[in-house]
């Protein structure tokens, strides 16, 4: 009779392992390989899983706190050439300008279609169904993007206020300095272009939005815990964070809405 | 996080957007921190592998490839930092001491009624902790990998970057080693 070895029980006991129907067949007719596999069941079991101590909603945050300071270079990839060329804060520096680009074609677009149209001349758009519609979607599509792109740049400043809020009570601000800055230009243009299209809630918080980012940039880069705790309180009295996840919630919805959004005023300027 | 929102937020942390890798570490962190733990059996040294994976799986993102699954390759990196961690552990101990095997095998066995309340004995436990500490990082972490994340064979020699015969043995070896070390345990029992 064959028997079996101590790696076919383990791998058994795991149920790996070929010939399993009969390595079962055998344990039941051979009393020294049944005897060995109870031994080695017998050890296994004893071995139970320890106790992984509870780590809490905020253990992400805190692992993102503890390493965001010391975050390697990327090792390259061929189609990423440009990215890894930059240093980080050129590349902070990219996504503003990207966003400022954004932000250019489509207020471009919107005087082009206004030279295009001249006063008192009756629109093309008019005169079709087809055409009226095409115009619309234009519109429409160009409302999207700008409520993407306000959506997004209320995203970045959501990080760097929660940065700041969360940051060590002295230290190095240096970082979310630049990127506030990268940020501060972003958000005038946005504003702006908010009030030209009506969106006064939008321009409220972003006009918020601006002042603490002006703060931030303005502060030393190496906060004491006085000059940090007056930037946190003004963040807090203007209820910023509140207002900016909303505002970027809101307008995702509003984004992924059928037939985009009509202003609205849901959050009301309160500094 | 939907599929989708979840493949942009890796598409933009391969382009080194941080704040798009801010989003992966949240997401991920409590469970590398419970695979670090159950690699390395201590609060602290999985609290440094959480930090390091992550710190490696940045660096090496640019060279993840987008139709793999991120959760997976991340789940190799924790294993492999927690092997190199309990290697330099290891090493540091060895200067200091030899092989602990000895110890844990002559442990003077303890009264244990039943295989049930023996696996639930801390100081049972604190046995079988101290005969997986003995086991080579390797053994380790191909057992933990087998035995607490019921990994299969080809899953581990894929996760620690080994040939399926390396891993089925490493396991096989853990598996003789903790035989011998809880025997008298086992002889308590029968």
């Amino acid at each position: 009779m064959k028997h079996y070895t101590e790696d076919d029980l383990t791998l058994y006991y795991y149920g790996e392992g070929r010939r399993r129907a009969d390595i079962e067949r055998h344990l039941d007719a051979c009393g020294s390989c049944a005897s060995l596999y109870r031994e080695i069941a017998g050890t296994l079991a004893m071995i139970a899983a320890p106790e992984v101590p509870e780590r809490g909603d905020q253990y992400g945050l805190e692992v993102w706190q503890r390493i965001r300071h010391t975050l390697p270079e990327q090792d390259a990839s061929s189609w990423r050439t440009l990215w890894t060329a930059l240093s980080r804060g050129d590349r902070l520096g990219f996504a503003a300008a990207a966003a400022l680009l954004l932000l250019a074609a489509f207020v471009g677009g919107r005087i082009w279609q206004r030279q295009a149209t001249p006063q008192g001349a009756p629109q093309i758009a008019a005169d079709t169904g087809t055409s009226a519609g095409a115009a619309s979607v234009t519109n429409d599509m160009r409302q999207r993007i700008l409520l993407t792109s306000v959506a997004d740049h209320l995203d970045r400043s959501e990080r760097v206020l929660t940065d700041i809020m969360n940051a060590p009570d002295r230290g190095d601000i240096s970082t979310e300095q630049r990127w506030a800055e990268d940020l501060l230009d972003a958000s005038r243009l946005y504003r702006q272009d908010a009030v030209d299209a009506g969106e006064q809630s939008v321009a409220d918080v972003l006009d918020d939005l601006e002042r603490s980012l002006l703060e931030i940039v303005h502060s030393p880069s190496t906060v004491g815990a006085a000059d940090l705790e007056q930037i946190r309180r003004r963040i807090d009295a203007a209820t910023l964070l509140f207002k900016v996840r909303v505002m970027s919630d809101e307008l995702r919805k509003r984004d992924q809405a059928p037939g985009a959004a009509s202003p609205r005023t849901s959050i009301r300027k309160t500094s | 996080m939907d599929a989708t929102e979840a493949a942009a937020v890796l598409a933009r942390a391969r382009q080194g957007d941080s704040d798009a890798f801010r989003a992966l570490v949240e997401r991920h962190s409590r469970s590398v921190f419970r695979l670090a733990y159950r690699m390395t059996g201590n609060e602290q040294d999985a609290e440094d592998v959480v930090q390091e994976s992550f710190l490696r799986a940045f660096k090496q993102l640019g060279r993840f490839e987008s139709r793999a699954n991120f959760g997976t390759w991340l789940y190799r990196i924790v294993a492999n930092c927690s092997v190199d961690l309990m290697r330099s552990k290891q090493a540091r101990h060895d200067q200091v001491r030899g092989d602990s095997l000895d110890d844990v095998v002559e442990m003077p066995a303890v009264d244990a009624p039943g295989p049930e309340r023996m696996a639930q004995s801390a100081e049972i436990q604190q046995r079988v902790q101290a005969a997986l500490q003995a086991l080579s990082p390797l053994e380790r972490a191909a057992f933990t990998l087998r035995h607490y994340e019921g990994r299969s064979i080809d899953e581990i020699s894929a996760a620690l970057g080994l040939g399926t015969s390396a891993a089925k043995h490493s396991v096989f070896r853990a598996v003789k080693k903790l035989r011998i070390a809880l025997a008298p345990l086992r002889s308590q029992e029968s």
